[in-house]
């Protein structure tokens, strides 16, 4: 696949034009769909995964008239991320591993069809279960060419009739006997559907693969690290930010940067979320840290772990990528969501862009970058307590790193104390939502730090090796200044001007937020918290209008969507995931559940475990 | 969370004895790895598997398994998982932990290993006695050299440290497959000739010894050095709060010291004394 850049791009428009006759529009299809407010058709409600819809009957005048009109048990008690799409008029909705899928009447409210996950032969569940490292969960379906797309738990990926429920097809996108399951909300591009890989943990190299549509046959498969052809790495022409501004990435980019044949169990993993821009023709996503864990042993910066990716859709070659932490020591797992921001900004150097691309990564940076060349706009804290770093470099695009909180340097006996953040993020896998009307992002905030030890762990049995503990607690720091405060807050609602890379205001949350945010044109911003609250939020100054307690934590998206003209907002509660791991498993120690049980367990007195689905309207 | 074919896959008349066996209330609940050799497998095959019978006998009690991959989740769905609809827990005791593992109370450590190096013998490499030869291989040889390098074990570090990582060929530490364990498919791959040599775990690199003719294998243990620590005591878990069981393996561990060494090295697992020193000699 290594091509010169002229060939590469001839190839690529004829490829296109081949393509014209008989493919499905499935892009075109859901596009129109996410046009249509009636629908919430994809994870991020749109290609450009903004979560914003133009619905206003339920607005910052009227919202805390909002009531729950009707709810809808999933019979599943672990953590239920990802959330409902609603499209026509029904409503699916789905639960962890081993998984349900429901399509649901609105008018009756009740079950149009079942799917329930069946093992193909050979797969064992609890070996499944036993590769999965934080809880079962996963993040929701994909829908085109009249299919729901469910990437299972067990790596494969499963095609539904959305009329019927009925299997269309089934794929093998990895094996859990090698450590690879699936957690990621698959996207449907054009006539392919893409997913990605989770198993960090097992070494799992990371990648994207795009599947066509029609018959589940595979079109491209892309990894995170290792050889040019098989990175989708083109030399001369995928681009970086170098020394302050674009240049190709050069030969090996990727082998150069990892010691021997380490690239091989490099990590790197792709479970987070995919957008689009159709336009440009480019599928945006992050990838994971990079493995092992010890960063002591794998010396070099890892690329392509930690990095941001645009790839063209039908070939899968990327046109340019941005690693945001070399050589990571912190988890800090570079797969939160793409925003892809259509606004007018002037850069520092003068320059004008308007395709922007905004993210806020685990490392606690919110970058904003030109989402057609990949140049490096803004990188600053979105949480003032980060201290693993000073700030970015912009002319390197390096993270400056405080080498008190570095873990390597630290060393091997040596427990490095409150870095911030944890190595939850200061934002985990929670979407955030922009708002075109004022122009801001609301980002689900995680405000904890952690201790970092080394220890004797073991994985396989009776297999000691020195990895790390962590222990993990509030930051108490204030988001907007970074000045010790003494509150125990762990979560926080923070407005986030893009085009400055400033906090314009921000709110604490007693607990992590877990929960994808929606915003509307009735400017008000709709997201859930662990305690359970369905919270609804003025969006130009952050009062709270209405609070609901549903039955159980809320770790899931918020959707907004109409039937019969009336607007209606969806959440699926259901405590769990890394956050929610210590009560959905039942775990003790202050370090289980790789650290979140310790700062967590005051949730218990707020919440149980089940998955409901609940629905709000007016009166 | 285990769903019906979860059970069945993990053996439903086994699953039947157990519940009879709790029943009685006089049962001796290990939780264990299906099969990880040397340490434990369904047949009862591992010294984990021995020193079990060893203390259910002692007690006077049937020993009953709870078997499940022992990684990640393995404490959460064994030690701490309770019977469906009941206060019992599934299982009460894990037999291999390093000492102070932080999700179970650990008891005193009834041995200490340490990692070693191993290769096939009469494969050229006959002249390494000691991990030093390694360093001091001619460049030649050690571009030849194919090495194990295991995800996130010391003896990675050890390799970098060394300038062996060029040398390396990666593995998972932590298997993800259920039916093949780690020191299986080392014994497959250097048996193959796949690759040349490797720095595992003690125990494991007895398995090695242990399951093939006397003299296929060479075994050099380690020395932890500055950086790089080979060495790590082991011991018995249980739940956090279940002192008075701590207590009583601890009288056992005790009382059984000597027939553990036996059986230990019969399993040709390389042992240290509490102050480092090899108990056994290198054997092979």
């Amino acid at each position: 696949m290594k091509k010169p850049v002229k060939s590469w791009l001839v190839a690529s428009s004829v490829a296109s034009l081949l393509a014209v006759p008989g493919v499905s529009f499935a892009n075109a299809e859901v596009e129109a769909l996410t046009k249509d407010t009636k629908n919430f058709a994809t994870w991020g409600g749109n290609y450009a995964g903004t979560r914003y819809s133009t619905l206003d009957q339920i607005n910052f005048k009227n919202a805390k008239h909002l009531q729950p009109v009707w709810t809808f048990s999933t019979g599943m008690l672990r953590g239920h991320e990802g959330g409902p799409l609603v499209i026509n008029d029904v409503i699916y909705i789905h639960t962890g591993y081993p998984h349900k899928v429901y399509a649901l009447d609105q008018a009756t409210q009740s079950v149009l069809w079942e799917y329930v996950y069946a093992p193909d032969k050979g797969t064992d569940q609890s070996q499944v279960i036993s590769v999965m490292c934080c809880d079962v969960v996963n993040r929701g379906l994909a829908y085109g060419d009249g299919k729901l797309f469910l990437a299972q738990g067990d790596a494969t990926l499963v095609a539904l009739d959305a009329k019927t429920g009925k299997v269309v097809w089934k794929v093998k996108n990895g094996d859990p006997k090698t450590g690879m399951t699936a957690t990621n909300a698959p996207l449907v591009v054009k006539d392919k559907v893409l997913t990605g890989i989770s198993g960090g943990e097992f070494g799992v190299r990371g990648f994207l693969a795009a599947y066509n549509i029609k018959d589940g046959s595979l079109a491209w498969k892309k990894f995170s690290m290792g050889p040019d052809d098989e990175v989708g790495l083109d030399p001369a022409s995928t681009m970086t930010w170098t020394d302050g501004k674009m240049a190709p990435v050069g030969k090996d980019s990727s082998l150069k940067t990892w010691q021997g044949d380490q690239w091989k169990i490099g990590g790197g993993t792709t479970w987070g979320w995919y957008s689009y821009d159709p336009e440009l023709n480019l599928v945006y996503y992050g990838s994971g840290n990079p493995s092992t864990w010890n960063p002591v042993q794998r010396p070099g910066d890892n690329k392509w772990s930690m990095t941001i990716w645009a790839r063209d859709v039908d070939t899968g070659e990327a046109k340019w990528v941005y690693q945001m932490t070399p050589h990571d020591e912190w988890d800090y797992d570079g797969i939160n969501e793409m925003v892809l921001v259509d606004q007018e900004m002037t850069a520092k150097d003068g320059s004008k862009h308007s395709k922007l691309l905004v993210h806020f990564d685990r490392n606690g940076f919110g970058y904003t970058l030109d989402r057609v060349t990949g140049e490096l706009l803004v990188a600053e804290k979105f949480d003032k307590a980060v201290n693993w770093a000073t700030h970015v470099d912009m002319k390197t695009g390096r993270p400056q790193v405080n080498p008190k909180y570095s873990t390597q340097h630290g060393g091997q006996d040596v427990d490095t104390k409150g870095i911030c953040p944890s190595a939850m993020g200061a934002k985990n896998e929670a979407p955030v939502t922009y708002s075109p009307k004022t122009k801001l992002i609301y980002i689900p905030g995680n405000h904890t730090c952690m201790n970092y030890e080394p220890f004797e762990v073991e994985y396989t049995a009776g297999q000691p090796y020195v990895g790390a503990t962590l222990n993990i607690f509030p930051a108490k720091a204030n988001v907007k200044t970074g000045e010790k405060e003494s509150s125990n807050h762990m979560g926080s609602f923070t407005a986030w001007d893009p085009a400055t890379g400033s906090i314009a205001w921000q709110v604490d949350e007693p607990f992590s937020l877990w929960s994808g945010m929606v915003s509307t044109a009735g400017d008000i911003v709709v997201y859930g918290t662990l305690e359970g609250y369905l919270k609804v939020r003025d969006a130009k100054t952050g009062e709270e209008l209405y609070r609901f307690k549903t039955p159980s934590g809320i770790i899931g998206n918020v959707s907004t969507w109409t039937y019969n003209g009336k607007q209606y907002i969806g959440v699926l509660s259901g405590i769990g995931g890394w956050a929610g791991v210590g009560m959905a498993a039942g775990l003790e120690g202050d370090t289980e559940g790789l650290g979140a049980v310790g700062a967590y367990k005051g949730l218990s007195s707020h919440t149980k475990l089940g998955g409901v689905f609940t629905v709000f309207t007016l009166p | 969370m285990m769903t019906k074919t979860g059970l069945i896959s993990a053996g439903f008349a086994w699953l039947l004895t157990a519940v009879a066996a709790q029943a009685a209330g006089d049962a001796f609940k290990v939780c264990a790895d299906p099969n990880n050799p040397p340490y434990s497998d369904q047949k009862g095959g591992g010294f984990e598997n021995k020193i079990a019978e060893l203390f259910a006998k002692e007690l006077d009690k049937k020993l009953v398994y709870t078997w499940f991959p022992q990684r990640m989740g393995f404490i959460r769905n064994t030690l701490k998982a309770k019977e469906p609809d009941s206060e019992e827990y599934k299982c009460d005791v894990v037999m291999g932990l390093p000492a102070g593992y932080d999700q179970a109370a650990t008891t005193k450590p009834y041995y200490r290993s340490t990692y070693a190096l191993v290769y096939v013998r009469k494969k050229g490499w006959d002249d390494i006695h000691s991990a030093a030869h390694l360093d001091a291989l001619s460049p030649d040889r050690k571009a030849k050299l194919r090495i194990a390098m295991f995800d996130g074990s010391p003896a990675t570090t050890w390799l970098l440290k060394h300038k062996l990582v060029e040398q390396g060929v990666p593995y998972q530490s932590m298997t993800a497959d259920a039916t093949i364990n780690t020191a299986q498919t080392l014994e497959k791959e250097l048996l193959a000739g796949k690759i040349d040599m490797a720095i595992v775990w003690g125990p494991m690199a007895g398995y090695l010894v242990h399951h093939n003719k006397p003299g296929t294998f060479a075994m050099i243990p380690m020395q932890s050095e500055e950086g790089v620590r080979f060495d790590f005591p082991m011991s018995m878990g249980v739940r956090i709060p279940d002192k008075a069981r701590k207590e009583q393996l601890e009288a056992l561990i005790d009382k059984k010291a000597a027939d553990i060494e036996v059986l230990l090295k019969k399993y040709h697992v390389p042992l240290l004394d509490k102050d480092g020193k090899l108990l056994t000699p290198a054997e092979e």
